[in-house]
């Protein structure tokens, strides 16, 4: 394993020489150990297989690669060992020097590429710091790029929501009146036709319970249009978990469901919009109520933390997006149902990805919630537990 | 019981003939219909309605125009008027009680019973 490169050009390196050829080997020893020592840890594998299992055992920065050995040849060995460790600074030491090998090897990622016989102790040592520094930048380089990436992302991922939220307004509109028109209509026919036969009843109820699907559906776009919409005041979480557990009071009832609470006193108030954040945890509660069967249960833990005094009670995910000095409110919520499969787990926040599709799931309660808690500032985690069920982590900043 | 007089002002004729049909058949309304908001005045102060349900997105004139001109009119100006609009969700409108800015607000589609709620609650705020 390669480690943090500090810019000390005299400090001795932790190096490995992959080499068959006895040889070889023993003149690069000499070079690496005999004063002044370039290495303070010097390995020597001679095979590709030995050198990763050493490579994966050892803090090592850098090796010294030939590319022909018993168990790989040529480019393979360089793509092997640069693949399994990405920060491992590569310098080929090769008997015959061909241009089209050098480049490829460098392009695949070695830093440099030595030829046998042609350097003494003093280059080697030069080369290896060079290659150290070269290697740090382009790691460095790799970072900001991924960063970029990122954030064109999220650039792309923003823009498309502003056209999405454009969109639903623009329909929700258009769909509404008709949905009304549909809707009144039944209305009549409901309180007017007086059939005996069921059926009719059965129909027009049908028909009722339709449009307000439909309608329920246009609702949760529209939300997505309007989260920017938020009116926060200070608010006591406690309070509005209380309130979204009374708005499924019915759905808890009637699947007999057992709320276990373990809530911290004297919490610090959050400034949140109180319909917005009830939203997100009526959502929670009932993915949990409808993974469940009956006589489940579903757990509610709220607690504060600084970052610094109990990482570990923060997502991984959510480990590196939060200040060291912000104060958080942490609420976990945990069911006893099925889970989330594994190979979906990171879709769920995808808008339209349900597991109730078939059961008037629309797949956006999800999608909706993380953008209320990111829109505070805050960040939710959903992960599978150990043993049954799934834990939902909501991250709030006080 | 004295008939309440209802004046509905909306573009969409198909929503507002249903609404009208329901209002009727309850026994306690007077409706009348307006589907191009520029003759809502003109028809307002013919009909002398107890109060007025105004769509808001509306082609030549919108509501929030209708309800100006109605509050400038001197003997239009204390009817309640309840604005219908399906730009607004029925979460919004409950989780401010219906009043928004002062005026009553229903999101369409709501039920017929929280419709009839908003116009008993505006007219007896009048």
């Amino acid at each position: 394993m390669s480690k943090k490169i500090k810019k000390d050009y005299s400090r001795p390196l932790d190096v490995i020489v992959v080499e068959d050829n006895q040889v070889d080997a023993r003149i690069l020893e000499s070079m690496l150990l005999d004063p002044p020592t370039i290495a303070k840890t010097l390995k020597i594998a001679n095979t590709l297989s030995s050198a990763i299992k050493i490579l994966e055992e050892n803090e090592i920065e850098i090796a010294i690669l030939d590319l022909n050995l018993p168990d790989s040849k040529g480019i393979d060995t360089i793509v092997e060992i640069s693949k399994k460790f990405p920060k491992l600074t590569i310098v080929i030491n090769t008997g015959a020097y061909e241009d089209e090998l050098g480049l490829e090897a460098l392009s695949l990622g070695a830093q440099d590429f030595l030829l046998k016989g042609k350097y003494n102790a003093y280059v080697l040592n030069k080369i290896l710091r060079y290659c150290l520094e070269r290697k740090r930048l382009e790691i460095e380089l790799k970072q900001a790029y991924e960063t970029l990436k990122d954030t064109q992302s999220q650039l792309i991922e923003s823009e498309k929501m502003k056209v999405v939220g454009g969109l639903a307004s623009g329909v929700a509109h258009e769909v509404k009146n008709p949905l009304a028109t549909i809707l009144y209509g039944v209305t009549y026919l409901i309180e007017q036709v007086k059939m005996d036969d069921d059926k009719y009843n059965l129909v027009l109820n049908n028909i009722k319970e339709a449009t307000n699907r439909a309608n329920g559906i246009i609702t949760d776009l529209l939300d997505f249009a309007s989260l920017n919409k938020m009116n926060r005041t200070k608010s006591n979480i406690v309070d509005v978990i209380e309130k979204s557990l009374s708005l499924v009071h019915y759905q808890i009832s009637k699947n007999v469901i057992d709320i276990v609470k373990d809530y911290e006193v004297d919490l610090p108030l959050l400034m949140i919009d109180v319909n917005r954040i009830e939203q997100v945890f009526v959502n929670i509660f009932l993915n949990a109520i409808f993974s469940m069967e009956k006589n489940g249960k579903i757990g509610i833990r709220i607690h504060s933390s600084f970052i610094f005094d109990n990482k570990q009670a923060l997502p991984s995910a959510a480990k590196d997006k939060f200040n060291p000095e912000q104060k958080l409110i942490i609420v976990e919520i945990d069911d006893v149902g099925k889970g989330i499969p594994e190979n979906e787990i990171s879709r769920i926040f995808d808008p339209f990805y349900t597991s109730r599709r078939g059961s008037g799931g629309v797949g956006l309660g999800l999608s909706v919630s993380k953008n209320i808690i990111e829109n505070h500032g805050g960040s939710i985690v959903v992960e599978n537990k150990a043993d049954c069920g799934v834990i939902a982590k909501l991250i709030f900043i006080v | 019981m004295n008939c309440k007089k209802v004046l509905i002002v909306d573009d969409e004729k198909g929503f507002t003939s249903m609404l009208k049909l329901n209002l009727e058949s309850i026994g306690a309304f007077e409706v009348k219909v307006v589907n191009e908001s520029k003759y809502a005045l003109m028809t307002a102060k013919q009909f002398l309605p107890d109060v007025i349900l105004l769509d808001i997105i509306m082609p030549e004139k919108e509501g929030p125009d209708v309800a100006i001109e109605i509050r400038n009119d001197p003997t239009l100006k204390n009817i309640p008027i309840v604005f219908l609009t399906a730009t607004i969700t029925r979460d919004e409108v409950q989780s401010q009680n219906g009043w928004i800015g002062g005026n009553i607000f229903v999101a369409k589609p709501s039920s017929l019973k929280e419709l009839l709620a908003s116009i008993e609650s505006s007219i007896a705020v009048k």
